[in-house]
């Protein structure tokens, strides 16, 4: 008996309201947060507030995620509704993406060095949290072009108050500008004149484009790429994993092009074919990084790109695949990048052009960097083995050069994982240089992020079910069974 | 109560699972620890390496006795289906064979003996612990390498056994050659994946599954194979591809020598014995592809011999004692590739069990065998005696002088691979990279992003 054919647990009306209420929760509690770390103002540590109301949100993400699995498998679409999205639109996906965006927030908040950890940084970090997990549960035209805007500002002010990060401020927000301009044009033709419906016209059509273009910016797609990297190198590592690792764009991807692929068919495949170009280029990029943070930004845009490289299947294991991308490359490089912030912070700038002799600093951090790393490039028994799979087998029908380029990018990624850990880790320890062991708060959420990415590759069965039920509902969504609506709603 | 005793095929079942729930029992205890910042004592360490190595050996041991009594058949174990999407299905599928019975029993066998041999050599060395789960992880990757039922299964393991490899020629990671030289072991085994990779891609496409069973026909070693030729001919291919990177063959043999840098019982292990072997191993498996392959399979014939030679003929002018018998394990993996392309099937496993392990003798005797030959030039007040070869003297002097050249220069053959290939790709990714930044730098206004940012993190 398979996922799909299973007796829910929950009725449709228990399941929407215990859906809506999570999510609430799930938003609400980092905005908690933030009332709690501005009252605690500078004397006290905001990491405490930050990381109860993030454990809060993932608390309230997974009872979402365990609700949606135990429903009917039946999408909730409350509040008014423009153009086929809902003000709020929750389905597998949302069950998929909230405990990530929680998990993901709350191992940076844990794991950031002290010196990072002030009332603004968490303020923002938090705000983004928020930002980003409200988004992920609409699929309304209009707030979700507000939301993709909204949840840009944390990063841009994250950059932009960092020590010589203004350069890069201003390239994101060039980019960032453009890209939004982009996506409201875009929705907005595509909300007027929707390319699937039947008497559509140009508009719709030009919208499609348009939504393509602003999501191959913001998530860093080749040509769009380069201030990617870049952020990573001048942001701190906590706005740059929070801005990228959750995908926002795929996220409006999916909701806006994948589920009317009869409509958009084009823009899909260029975007998947753009996204392959990116896995690739980025792995070849990584190879040959002068320092750390360049190495974890081109990791994150070419492993996080094979997410689009798989939205335009038409098979639900292609759709799978990127889905468990999406999943594994968020957690593995946010565990790759939070490693580096933690040796950063021990040990200053970390160059990639000769040994550093890291190792006796912190053996564990060692250990998590090559752990972190395998899990990000299809090593088996984790999580990214099992998307890469689906994504290449799902492929191969229609785009056997997919295949083959997932696999260029997944050789170069792990030449450039193993480079890096040679050239942070290898060589002569200065004899007397601190030793800073691992501290307990990064050995748990560090090991967390590790256990899931390892227990979901070593039993991905249950997890591939969701997935393949998310995916199916995606691409019949133009055929969908009616939506379950609370009483009192007024679409 | 009448007690039933288990059947032939469950005892079987049984049996080889054990092999495999052994070593990966025994990594997650040395390996969890580990992680959670208590690492087991030396004591702790050796009784449970020892103890997973041993029950593996003994159940391998019960296995060849029971497999040799009822004369091999072939028993697949079902372990079950990782993940199924559609028709695409991931299944976890052992096989027992002629073939992989006695290969898992040698592989085993030697593992306990090495672990047995280092527990004394590394004594109160730093990273004791670390060498032991590596090796641990070494023996389930090559335990599920030689046991596996699917070509899935066998890349599982072969990635196992290649960053195990790899992490253990970076041993003495503050050796600055050790980390190149790990890192050029990993560069050349990943680009040798493609192979394996691309070929379970071409397998799955062409039967819809990656098991053995639906790919070949019969018992090994005299297994037909099912899929048509223009399948086997890029199959085969690609594995004598991936074989060659593994087993140091001409072009992808440079890493060999390097890789002694490691501690000497992992060299014994890995590059005497085992690892070197895995290509045959697989082109063992997968002989029958080779069959309907014949172009492929000459093609490999061609580059054993020609291994064999290069690396005979470099070999000979070593001064190093790991590196000559590096180029010696070389000379006999390029001699077994051949048998196989000559569609020898007992032979060339025999020529593996064999030279396995008198070059693991060697390698782990090399440090004491140093020892015994100064003492040997003291007692005789120089060194031995060594005259030349026949072979040499039949050969016209400019003809040495010439091959004296060519093997002091190891054929050339990293000098050709560095100008040809890596520097021209390193180049232009280093070109890359920099246009990627002089791009930043133009749109944000400032000379370098990265160069601005240190600056004001070092004046912070």
């Amino acid at each position: 008996m398979t996922a799909l054919d299973a007796v829910p647990l929950l009725d449709s009306l228990c399941c929407a309201r215990l859906l809506s209420a999570t999510a609430a929760v799930a938003i609400c509690a980092p905005l908690a947060g933030i009332a709690g770390a501005q009252l605690a103002g500078a004397r006290h540590n905001p990491r405490l507030p930050a990381g109860w109301s993030l454990a809060t949100a993932l608390a309230a993400a997974l009872t979402l995620a365990w609700g949606w699995r135990s429903g009917p498998g039946q999408e909730v679409l409350l509040g008014p509704q423009l153009a086929g999205g809902s003000l709020v639109h929750l389905d597998g996906l949302t069950a998929i993406l909230l405990p990530l965006v929680a998990l993901l927030s709350l191992a940076i908040v844990l794991v950031a060095p002290r010196r990072a950890v002030t009332v603004g940084g968490v303020t923002r970090l938090l705000a983004g949290a928020a930002l980003t997990t409200a988004l992920m549960t609409t699929s309304h035209p209009v707030v979700l072009v507000i939301l993709w805007v909204a949840s840009l500002l944390p990063t841009w002010l994250s950059t932009r108050a960092t020590p010589g990060g203004r350069p890069t401020a201003r390239v994101y927000a060039l980019m960032m500008i453009l890209g939004s301009v982009l996506f409201a044009v875009g929705v907005g033709l595509l909300a007027l004149d929707p390319p699937w419906a039947p008497q559509a016209g140009p508009a719709g059509a030009a919208g499609g484009w348009l939504v393509t273009l602003a999501v191959m910016i913001r998530k860093g797609i080749v040509p769009f790429h380069s201030w990617y990297p870049a952020l990573f190198t001048a942001a701190p590592m906590s706005a740059a994993l929070a801005a990228t690792m959750p995908q926002v764009a795929s996220y409006a991807a999916v909701r806006l092009l994948v589920g009317h692929a009869d409509g958009v068919a084009a823009e899909l495949v260029v975007l998947s074919q753009a996204a392959l170009v990116t896995a690739a280029y980025g792995a070849a990029l990584a190879v040959v990084q002068r320092d750390v943070r360049g190495l974890v930004g081109t990791l994150a845009l070419s492993q996080s790109a094979m997410v689009l490289a798989g939205l335009s299947g038409g098979l639900p294991m292609e759709l799978c695949g990127a889905l468990a991308v999406w999943v594994s490359s968020g957690l593995a490089l946010t565990g790759i990048g939070l490693v580096a912030w933690a040796l950063e912070s021990r040990a200053g700038v970390l160059g990639l052009e000769s040994p550093q002799g890291r190792f006796a600093d912190a053996p564990a951090l060692a250990a998590f960097f090559l752990l972190f790393g395998l899990a990000s490039l299809g090593f088996p028994g984790t999580l990214s083995f099992v998307a890469d799979d689906l994504i290449v087998a799902g492929s191969l029908g229609d785009q056997p050069h997919a295949g083959v380029l997932v696999i260029v990018a997944t050789v170069a990624c792990g030449i450039a994982v193993v480079r890096g850990w040679f050239r942070i880790f290898g060589g002569l320890a200065t004899p007397d240089a601190p030793r800073h062991q691992i501290l307990r708060r990064e050995r748990v959420p560090l090991g967390l992020l590790l256990a899931v990415l390892f227990g979901l590759g070593l039993w991905p069965g249950p997890f591939v079910q969701s997935l393949e039920q998310v995916a199916a509902l995606l691409l019949n969504s133009r055929h969908a069974a009616p939506a379950t609506a609370l009483p009192g709603d007024h679409p | 109560m009448i007690l039933a005793l288990p059947s032939a095929h469950d005892l079987a079942t049984g049996l080889i699972v054990a092999q495999i729930a052994a070593p990966a029992a025994t990594l997650l205890a040395l390996g969890l620890p580990a992680l959670l910042g208590r690492p087991p004592s030396e004591r702790a360490t050796t009784r449970a390496v020892s103890a997973g190595f041993g029950l593996t050996f003994l159940a391998a041991l019960v296995s060849l006795a029971v497999g040799a009594a009822r004369g091999f058949p072939v028993e697949v174990v079902h372990l079950g289906t990782l993940f199924a999407v559609g028709h695409h299905a991931a299944t976890v599928e052992l096989v027992a064979d002629g073939l992989s019975i006695p290969y898992v029993c040698f592989s085993t066998g030697l593992c306990s003996l090495v672990n047995a041999f280092a527990g004394r050599y590394l004594h109160r060395e730093p990273g004791f612990t670390r060498f032991f789960i590596l090796l641990v992880l070494f023996g389930f990757g090559m335990n599920l390498l030689v046991l596996a039922g699917s070509i899935d299964v066998l890349f599982a393991g072969w990635e196992c056994v290649g960053v195990s490899s790899t992490f253990l020629i970076g041993f003495f990671h503050e050796r600055r050659t050790a980390g190149a030289a790990a890192l050029r072991a990993f560069v050349t085994y990943r680009i040798c994946d493609v192979g394996l990779l691309a070929a379970g891609v071409v397998i799955h496409h062409a039967v819809g599954s990656g098991d053995f069973g639906h790919v070949f026909a019969g018992a090994w070693p005299t297994a037909t194979c099912l899929v048509p030729v223009a399948t086997a001919v890029p199959a085969s291919l690609l594995l004598v591809f991936a074989a060659l990177g593994k087993s140091a063959q001409l072009p992808f043999s440079g890493w060999l020598p390097r890789a002694m840098e490691g501690p000497t019982p992992s060299s014994a292990i890995f590059y005497g014995a085992l690892s070197i072997h895995a290509g045959a191993y697989l082109l063992l498996r997968c002989a029958p592809l080779l069959d309907a392959a014949p172009a492929v399979a000459w093609l490999l014939v061609a580059i054993g011999l020609g291994t064999a030679i290069h690396a005979a003929v470099v070999g000979s002018v070593q001064t190093d004692l790991k590196a000559m018998l590096a180029y010696a394990s070389m000379t006999q993996a390029g001699l077994i590739l051949a048998e196989i392309g000559l569609g020898w099937r007992v032979v060339p496993l025999v020529h593996v069990i064999s030279h396995a392990i008198l070059r693991s003798l060697q390698i782990l005797r090399s440090p004491s065998a140093l020892h015994d030959r100064h003492e040997l030039s003291a007692a005789l007040g120089g060194p031995p005696g060594q005259g030349e070869s026949l072979l040499l003297r039949l050969l016209p002097a400019g003809l040495r002088a010439t091959l004296y050249r060519i093997a002091l220069e190891r054929g050339f053959e990293d000098a050709l691979v560095g100008r040809f290939v890596v520097a021209p790709v390193l180049a232009a990714l280093e070109a890359a990279a920099e246009f990627e930044r002089r791009l930043v730098a133009r749109l944000g206004g400032s000379q370098d992003v990265a160069d601005e940012w240190h600056r004001d993190r070092g004046a912070e």
